[in-house]
């Protein structure tokens, strides 16, 4: 039919015209791709909560070689750092209190003799608590060396159950690294960000040089303009987390173990979304700097506190844990990780597609809705 | 399709408690070109984003080629080509992209397309400017590329909002060549303007002051009606003081100053200026000659501006 022929022909013209601007928009590009590689291998290293070389210090009451094995497991570790030898557990307070040292690790007396009879044996491991965050490092990464290298400590003969007990066991990121933690996280921060400005911007833009008002003029339907205007931002966006993963591999050895299609329909689901959240914010702003602050606050604060990003979603308080249902990156970042960590599919990630699409077809709808073709 | 090409009925915008246009009625004869005259703020761009159907009236109805602006805004935009007053072109495209952009827009596409480009670059004498990064061109070429744009489409209604604003004289006539050639041509030209030599050109003339339209006629009607008898176009030194002499005269309509001198009106008795040089000469001036004059727009702006309640008052003002 004609009009069906128009309505494509008309999207493909305000898509093209869009493609034209970005392509001589140095500033545009920059942003849509060159920023989100950066920041991630900025935060990547940076803000990294992988705290390299965590100082602990060891406090061996047993004196065997068994227990000497356990402290040279950890001075070997990459991610721990040995500082020297306490006499008993009371002296942790001490190297606690003048930040020798961030965890302890008590090998109790008769370790090395429970493990010859083959009984559970415990080691102690103190934490300064006064850091969440490092304190929670420091039990992974401790909690990873001596579980991994358990067997090596039991006596030749032992019985086959590991005779050190692990309390914690990390399945997907053994080595507790949390690069594979955060890169996902990452990704879904950053292009919340760039998604929403991008468009933010697009129309915000038009109203301001008054060319929105010669738009309206023609026969060009809102929707026309919204899909037309999402369009070639959305193939940035693409490219944008495709270096972003390819990054993540290659500096932080990110696995990708899914299903590359689940992302892909993840990654387009949820650009679709930020892309016609920052629709409705140019529509309703129709001036660039209201535009941008709109766009950086309505994005960047639910995708960095509410998503999963920095906080469990299921540590915070129940009103913002129902409200975080609505923010788009919690779900992109639990599709990332279930597939790049997990090895998930379209099977176990169907709630989150599902999550990402209704959010992406409201946010189309109010852009389109609110988007009246009249200048009053 | 009605008769006229526009017919404007009690057409009023109001923006709060303010009237923008007030109670506006006119039409426009098929294949006139329209000159549509204000100050700035005086509702000119209001009235026509109205009848582009971009704006809803507050009150009142418009018929633009067939179409009410109040019912069926879009049967309008389909039907006009339409050149806003801030924006003419995207400057980082080129002069192609841009009227491809607006041809797609406007529902043109493959071999259609590229014929009505051609077509239209041709006749704003801008084929060879294809290429050029819109940037890159002066205010007048772009002008000229903006009205090609507005004509992709071979809209029988063209809006042209203060299409010469900015721009140097030259390219003011050369604009104003073009427009007279669209109307030749069949089209329907609605333009507005401030500048008051240009309103010559039009075949008809609306005057709005403040929201309305107080005078509407052809250029040397309006001229007769609202600055009646002879203009004095009088030259001198001192004449600035020497003015005020000419209040008290009898026969003297209107003072105005005009450029370095002043433009003098008077009745068919003082017609040929020698009272007029007299007075002046009296009351300290030196060096007067005067000229009969043809009474400008501007006289009639001026005259309308006074008193927008209508030519009567002004007459009724001059006489006493
Ligand atoms: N959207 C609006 N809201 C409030 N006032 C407006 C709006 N648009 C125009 N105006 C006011 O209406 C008056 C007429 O404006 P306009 O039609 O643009 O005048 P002109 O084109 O003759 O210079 C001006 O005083 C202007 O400030
Ligand atoms: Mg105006």
């Amino acid at each position: 039919m004609n009009g069906i022929r128009l309505f494509f022909l008309r999207i493909y013209a305000v898509a093209f015209k869009e493609a034209l601007h970005v392509r001589r928009d140095v500033q545009t590009m920059i942003m849509a791709l060159v920023m989100p590689v950066v920041l991630v291998l900025l935060f990547g290293f940076g803000v990294s909560f992988d705290l390299d070389h965590l100082a602990i210090a060891v406090a061996d009451q047993d004196h065997t070689p068994a227990s000497r094995a356990v402290a040279h497991a950890l001075e070997t570790s990459s991610d721990l750092r040995l500082v020297g030898g306490l006499d008993s557990a009371a002296d942790a307070e001490q190297a606690f209190h003048r930040g020798d040292a961030v965890g302890v690790l008590v090998v109790p007396r008769g370790f090395a003799a429970k493990l010859a009879r083959g009984e559970p044996s415990d080691v102690q491991l103190l934490v300064a608590g006064s850091d969440g965050s490092t304190a929670i490092q420091v039990l992974a990464k401790a909690e990873a060396v001596i579980g991994a290298s358990a067997a090596r400590f039991a006596a030749p003969g032992a019985s086959v159950s590991l005779p050190i007990s692990v309390a914690t066991y990390i399945r997907y990121n053994p080595e507790g690294r949390s690069a594979l933690m955060i890169v996902p996280g990452l990704v879904a921060y950053i292009l919340a960000i760039i998604a929403v400005l991008l468009t933010a911007l697009a129309i915000a833009r038009e109203w301001e040089r008054g060319s929105m008002e010669q738009l309206f003029c023609t026969p060009v339907g809102r929707v026309e303009i919204v899909v037309g205007k999402l369009l070639p931002y959305l193939v940035l966006g693409v490219i944008a987390v495709l270096l972003v993963l390819a990054a993540g591999a290659w500096v932080f050895d990110v696995p990708f173990r899914g299903d590359l299609w689940t992302l892909a329909a993840a990654a387009v689901l949820f650009l679709i979304g930020m892309l016609g959240q920052g629709l409705v914010i140019s529509v309703l702003a129709r001036n660039q700097m209201i535009a941008t602050q709109a766009g950086v606050l309505s994005s960047m604060l639910p995708s960095m506190l509410l998503s999963g990003f920095l906080f469990p979603v299921e540590n915070l308080p129940t009103p913002l844990r129902i409200f975080s249902n609505l923010v788009p990156a919690r779900h992109f970042i639990a599709a990332l990780r279930g597939v790049l960590l997990r090895g998930n599919g379209f099977a176990e990630l169907s709630g989150e597609l599902l999550a990402l699409a209704a959010f992406a077809a409201t946010m189309l709808l109010i852009a389109a809705l609110r988007f009246r073709r009249r200048l009053d | 399709m009605t008769e006229h090409a526009i017919e404007v009925h009690g057409l009023s915008k109001h923006f709060g408690a303010f009237r923008a246009v007030d109670d506006v009625s006119f039409h426009v004869e098929t294949g006139e070109i329209f000159g549509y005259l204000g100050a700035n703020g005086a509702g000119k761009s209001t009235t026509i984003r109205m009848l582009c159907g971009l704006l809803g009236p507050t009150t009142g109805d418009a018929t633009v080629a067939g179409h009410s602006v109040a019912d069926d805004p879009l049967g309008v935009r389909r039907a006009i080509g339409y050149m806003s007053q801030k924006f003419s072109l995207y400057v980082d495209l080129t002069v192609e992209d841009n009227l491809a952009f607006f041809g797609g827009a406007y529902g043109l596409s493959g071999k259609h397309l590229r014929t009505r480009m051609d077509e239209v670059l041709t006749l704003v004498d801008l084929r060879d400017a294809r290429t050029a990064n819109t940037a890159d061109l002066p205010g007048g070429i772009r002008q000229r590329v903006a009205l090609a744009n507005a004509l992709l489409h071979a809209p029988r209604i063209v809006f042209l909002d203060e299409p010469t604003a900015g721009v140097d004289p030259a390219s003011r006539r050369a604009f104003w060549r073009l427009i007279r050639r669209l109307a030749n041509e069949g089209t329907t030209v609605f333009v507005t303007t401030h500048y008051m030599d240009e309103a010559e050109y039009c075949a008809r003339i609306g005057l709005m002051v403040a929201g309305r339209l107080v005078a509407l006629d052809t250029p040397s009607a309006l001229k007769t009606l609202w600055v009646p008898g002879t203009m004095l176009a009088v030259h001198g030194a001192g004449l600035g003081p020497a003015a005020r002499a000419l209040d008290t005269l009898a026969g003297v309509h209107a003072v105005e100053p005009f450029g370095a001198g002043l433009h003098v009106r008077v009745g068919a008795d003082l017609g040929d200026g020698a009272a007029v040089t007299r007075a002046l000469l009296a009351a300290g001036a030196s060096d007067v000659s005067v000229v009969v004059t043809e009474a400008s727009l501007e006289d009639v702006f001026l005259a309308a501006v006074a008193t927008p309640e209508g030519p009567a008052a002004t007459a009724a003002g001059g006489a006493k």
